[in-house]
């Protein structure tokens, strides 16, 4: 069974995009298994240059180096992916290099009705950095809007069609990183470059 | 002109640093240029509210007292770094101080690209409705292969880049002069309530000088300075006689927000009946003291309707002033009333405000009596706010808190029923 770890993208400590990846993780048992991933307590990036990584860093890494796949629930602050999220997602990216060629399924929940949308496309356009390089899952969105009101009191989705449509992208996104491990020609020098980037040393 | 820069970055050695720092020197005869650091500011956390550190207090008062706002930003994985983000964001969650400033974006960096996305990236940001910063459109600046770009003396060694980079900061001079005349322009149909100083510096004589208004600790400061009765001192009252301890007991526990803004738009007082966001119109202990000015977030149309407001009070033109807020709902009617306050002798001491959610009391009073509301197709007022009502003014504080721009943060009430369906992000309560 497919192993993914499920990034909650905020460190605000109540959040509906948490409450979906719960609900990913029991609703989808038997078809992977979810380990969510808090983004919480890592310290503000600050490019550090000999510095040791935070193990909180190297433990995470670790995690999705070990994972078929990963899911991130992003909100949305100020029509972008939030600070906290784009942190961690700078820490991943500096001497550990875990999401090259990494599938990745974006998902997103928003209070107002646009799910999220724009900072969907934001958190697509840092992973498709070349420090990142993640393989996201392309044409599909899954933007949960209103989700104050989108979740009974068990955690479940009320509404059917919401439902539906993620258990529809949740299996492209097991056939898609099905796929995924076989685009695998340029991995080696894909993850190379990736640690090897560095614009401080671009000629 | 005063201007401020902002490098969005942390790191030890920033190039974009370098860049502003260059500005400042090279262009002192366009404009005055002082550098901000953000260094200190905590991550965001909307669960750890650090809108009142020092760090976040110092940008937003440097920032309001510039006429401008000049952002370097560097480019992390295709987008701004995260530190800078997460200024924004606490700028655009409880505070507002970039709302109608206008900004300049540059960039640099290591290699030909120049920041392109993240400047991108950062005017999408910028827009959002929370932050609602009014940025000069066109004449980008990307810095490109900056390690080759500066002389030993920290000075740029292209001509052509200083050439252009004179002409953008030309550009910006004087897009800031216009945005911010068109701002100040706005109340210009009053009735003399432009004059309404909300700076509040005129000195009456209850002003208690020599004290920063914006200081947090004014109230402490200005007792001591006046030696303050209080704890079982007694006051005697018309008609009455108390003390301190039983005067704040029973402010306190009055079922009405109260605000004391005297007759030089000081806001001196209000009754601390709990934590801010307990509060119908948020106020904090660190604003007692503040000028009018301070408390309301400075947006002309906000400023005028404050100042027509206090001035009607003042001449006496109205007695009273009442508001609903945007937002109320079926349950909750949250209004602000504004009464002109006089001494015997009727000369204005300035304005009562308080502020009461009257739904409570309706209810009661329909259970008490046995009735019901009946809705009136014809009546003009409703329980939803209509979107050409203007927006309650002096409780430009509390609504301008409500931020629609991020979906996730807890503060937000519900955007006003005539708000298009994704009402946070066109209509914004503070529009």
């Amino acid at each position: 069974m497919d192993k993914f770890v499920a990034m909650v993208g905020t460190n605000a400590k109540t959040s509906t995009n948490r409450t979906l990846l719960q609900y990913m993780k029991r609703h989808f048992a038997d078809q992977a298994e979810l380990q969510l991933m808090e983004i919480t307590d890592l310290p503000l990036f600050n490019k550090p240059e000999n510095s040791p990584i935070p193990p909180q860093v190297v433990t995470m890494a670790t995690a999705i180096d070990d994972a078929d796949g990963v899911i991130i629930a992003t909100p949305e602050y100020d029509h972008s992916a939030p600070a906290a999220l784009m942190n961690a997602l700078e820490w991943l990216s500096h001497r550990v290099h875990p999401f090259v060629d990494k599938p990745v399924m974006i998902v997103g929940a928003s209070y107002g009705s646009l799910g999220s949308s724009r900072a969907q496309a934001h958190l697509r356009q840092i992973l498709d950095s070349p420090e990142l390089r993640a393989r996201i899952m392309p044409s599909s969105e899954y933007l949960l809007g209103h989700s104050l009101q989108a979740f009974d009191d068990k955690g479940n989705l009320t509404d059917a069609k919401d439902a539906k449509k993620l258990d529809g992208l949740f299996k492209d996104f097991l056939t898609f990183v099905k796929f995924s491990g076989e685009l695998n020609n340029a991995t080696g020098l894909n993850k190379k470059e990736a640690k090897d980037f560095d614009w401080s040393t671009l000629e | 002109m005063k201007l401020v820069g902002i490098a969005g970055s942390v790191a030890d050695k920033s190039y974009n640093r370098m860049l502003l720092k260059y500005m400042t020197t090279h262009f002192s005869d366009l404009a005055d240029i002082e550098m901000l650091d953000i260094k200190d500011v905590p991550l965001f956390n909307e669960s750890d509210d650090q809108t009142n550190s020092d760090a976040v207090q110092y940008l937003k008062h440097k920032i309001e007292a510039a006429d401008g706002v000049i952002i370097a930003t560097p480019e992390h994985n295709h987008t701004i770094t995260a530190s800078l983000k997460s200024v924004i964001e606490w700028l655009s969650y409880k505070i507002h101080p970039l709302d109608g400033k206008p900004v300049m974006i540059v960039g640099a960096s290591y290699y030909n690209q120049g920041s392109s996305r993240a400047q991108l990236n950062l005017r999408q940001i910028l827009e959002a409705p929370g932050v609602n910063a009014v940025v000069l459109p066109g004449h980008e600046f990307l810095l490109g292969n900056v390690k080759e770009a500066f002389d030993a003396d920290d000075n740029l060694k292209d001509e052509g880049t200083i050439n252009f980079l004179q002409s953008t900061m030309q550009k910006f001079v004087k897009f800031v002069t216009v945005i911010n005349s068109m701002e100040k322009s706005a109340p210009k149909d009053d009735d003399g309530a432009d004059s309404e100083d909300l700076g509040a510096t005129g000195k009456i004589s209850t002003t208690v000088e020599g004290i920063d208004m914006n200081a947090p600790d004014w109230v402490e400061q200005a007792a001591k300075k006046t030696n303050a009765a209080e704890g079982n001192d007694y006051v005697k009252l018309d008609r009455g006689l108390l003390t301190v301890d039983q005067l704040n007991a029973f402010l306190n526990s009055m079922p009405l927000e109260l605000t004391y803004a005297d007759n030089s738009n000081q806001f001196i007082y209000y009754n601390k009946m709990g934590p801010a966001e307990d509060m119908l119109a948020r106020r904090t202990p660190d604003q007692a003291g503040d000028p009018l000015s301070t408390v309301h977030p400075m947006k002309a149309r906000v400023i005028k309707h404050v100042k027509q407001v206090i001035h009607a009070l003042r001449t006496g033109a109205s007695q009273e002033v009442r508001m609903p807020v945007p937002g109320n709902t079926a349950d909750k009617y949250v209004v602000h009333n504004y009464r002109a306050m006089h001494d015997p002798d009727g000369n204005y001491m300035g304005v009562n405000e308080n502020v009461v959610d009257i739904m409570p009391m309706i209810k009661w009073y329909l259970k008490q009596t046995g009735q019901k509301l009946e809705g009136n197709p014809d009546a003009t007022t409703s329980a939803s706010v209509k979107a050409e009502e203007p927006a309650p003014v002096a409780d430009a504080s509390s609504s301008a808190s409500v931020d629609d721009g991020a979906e996730e943060k807890p503060a937000a009430k519900p955007a006003p029923a005539a708000t298009p369906s994704d009402g946070y992000s066109s209509a914004s309560v503070n529009d």
